[in-house]
């Protein structure tokens, strides 16, 4: 190994013998007969002293020559800027101080793109949502429509009950004369005079009642197959104004009905309530034309 | 002796006051760290050979620290900075093992 591979340190090496030899002049000449391996390998052209020798002499006991002062000096600033350097490296929040302006210009335009793309996704998510609002109050809208209209059509089918202002008609028929037409004329009558809720004894008027004789006795009325009696009371929800007129205009239901001994009582009232209600039956031959 | 205790001294004044970098030297501060730490390496090599002389090392160290940040400014300049002080640290931390093999031999002879 050549001594010109001490990098970074071109030391004259036994040349001269001015101030560039301090170093050595200080150190205690000498101490031979402490070196323990004098076979070792690599020692120097002055075989007597080995480097670690010179290390543990330089190091102790410690000696203010103006070489180690200066030395101590540079190596001061060394450890001073290298503390310097990894706190200001390793402080959190300055991660781009040490970058070099193209790096920053490449993180600026990432950062850029990045930007770019999450708000294209934001507006894209924002889309979405609007559009799944709408079409949630859409359903919304239809789901309500449609609720309202099956009530509505609920209230003319029987299947749920009303209520509401219409007239309580109470047909006495002592002589048992009053038979199924009488009582279809009455409902009849209703209908034309508006009524939108019908009850007879008990029994929910809708399309598709029937009104028969009864044939065991021979008195009375089935009305949708059951059987029912005099008194008839009807519960009619209407307008009672229209309702009760349309009852009893001459020649009409209730004059007929009085011609047979029947005695009728009309009655308005502000509130009825029809209860009876009607399953809902699916039809098995009739299907929706519509669409 | 007094040597690292101006290193110790060094780091811990570094540490205390935590001085702000100025903003011009701030890209030459790492290399110019690691040029004195191989000027560094190459004295405690000379000592242990027996050939130390503080002249050189001053001139050395300072010679090592300004040619670095030199090389760095003028790659920043050339606008190839990055790739150059990559390549400083590169050499200087091939020097930086060569010297550290040589201490070795001596201090462990192996």
């Amino acid at each position: 190994m050549s001594e010109e591979r001490h990098h970074g340190y071109a030391g004259p090496r036994g040349s001269g013998d001015g101030p560039d030899h301090r170093l050595r002049k200080e150190l205690p000449e000498e101490r031979p007969a402490t070196a323990p391996e004098p076979q070792a390998p690599e020692q120097d052209a002055p075989p007597t002293v080995t480097g670690r020798q010179r290390l543990v002499q330089s190091l102790w006991p410690p000696r203010a020559s103006r070489a180690q002062l200066i030395v101590a000096l540079l190596l001061f600033g060394l450890g001073f800027g290298l503390a310097v350097q990894v706190a200001s490296h390793s402080a959190g929040d300055t991660a781009l101080r040490g970058a070099r302006q193209e790096d920053l210009v490449r993180i600026l335009d990432e950062l850029d793109d990045r930007t770019a793309r999450l708000e294209e996704e934001q507006q894209a998510l924002e889309d979405q949502r609007s559009e799944l609002e709408n079409s949630s109050d859409q359903a919304e809208e239809a789901r309500r429509q449609t609720l309202a209209k099956e009530r509505q059509l609920g209230v003319l089918a029987g299947t749920v009950p009303a209520e509401g202002p219409g007239i309580e008609v109470t047909v006495e028929d002592p002589r048992k004369a009053v038979g199924p037409d009488k009582l279809l004329d009455a409902v009849q009558e209703l209908r034309a005079a508006g009524a939108e809720a019908i009850e007879l004894n008990g029994v929910r008027v809708v399309a598709s009642t029937y009104l028969t004789a009864r044939p065991d006795t021979g008195a009375g009325v089935s009305v949708d197959g059951k059987k029912i009696s005099a008194p008839y009371r009807f519960k009619v929800i209407g307008k009672p104004q229209d309702l009760e007129p349309a009852l009893n205009i001459p020649g009409g239901v209730v004059q007929t009905l009085e011609k047979e001994q029947a005695t009728v009582v009309v009655e308005r009232r502000t509130k009825i309530v029809v209860d009876a209600l009607r399953a809902a039956k699916r039809p098995d031959y009739a299907r929706s034309s519509a669409r | 002796m007094i040597a690292v205790l101006g290193l110790v001294v060094g780091v811990v004044v570094g540490l205390l006051v935590r001085p702000e970098v100025p903003v011009a030297v701030e890209p030459y501060l790492p290399i110019a760290v690691v040029a004195a730490l191989d000027a560094v390496f190459g004295g405690l090599r000379a000592m242990l050979d027996g050939i130390f002389d503080d002249k050189v090392f001053v001139v050395s160290f300072l010679s090592n620290v300004v040619v670095a940040a030199l090389i760095v400014f003028l790659g920043d300049e050339l606008g190839v900075g990055a790739q150059l002080s990559t390549g400083v640290v590169v050499v200087l931390g091939i020097r930086i093992f060569s010297n550290a093999a040589a201490i070795r031999r001596h201090v462990f002879r192996a």
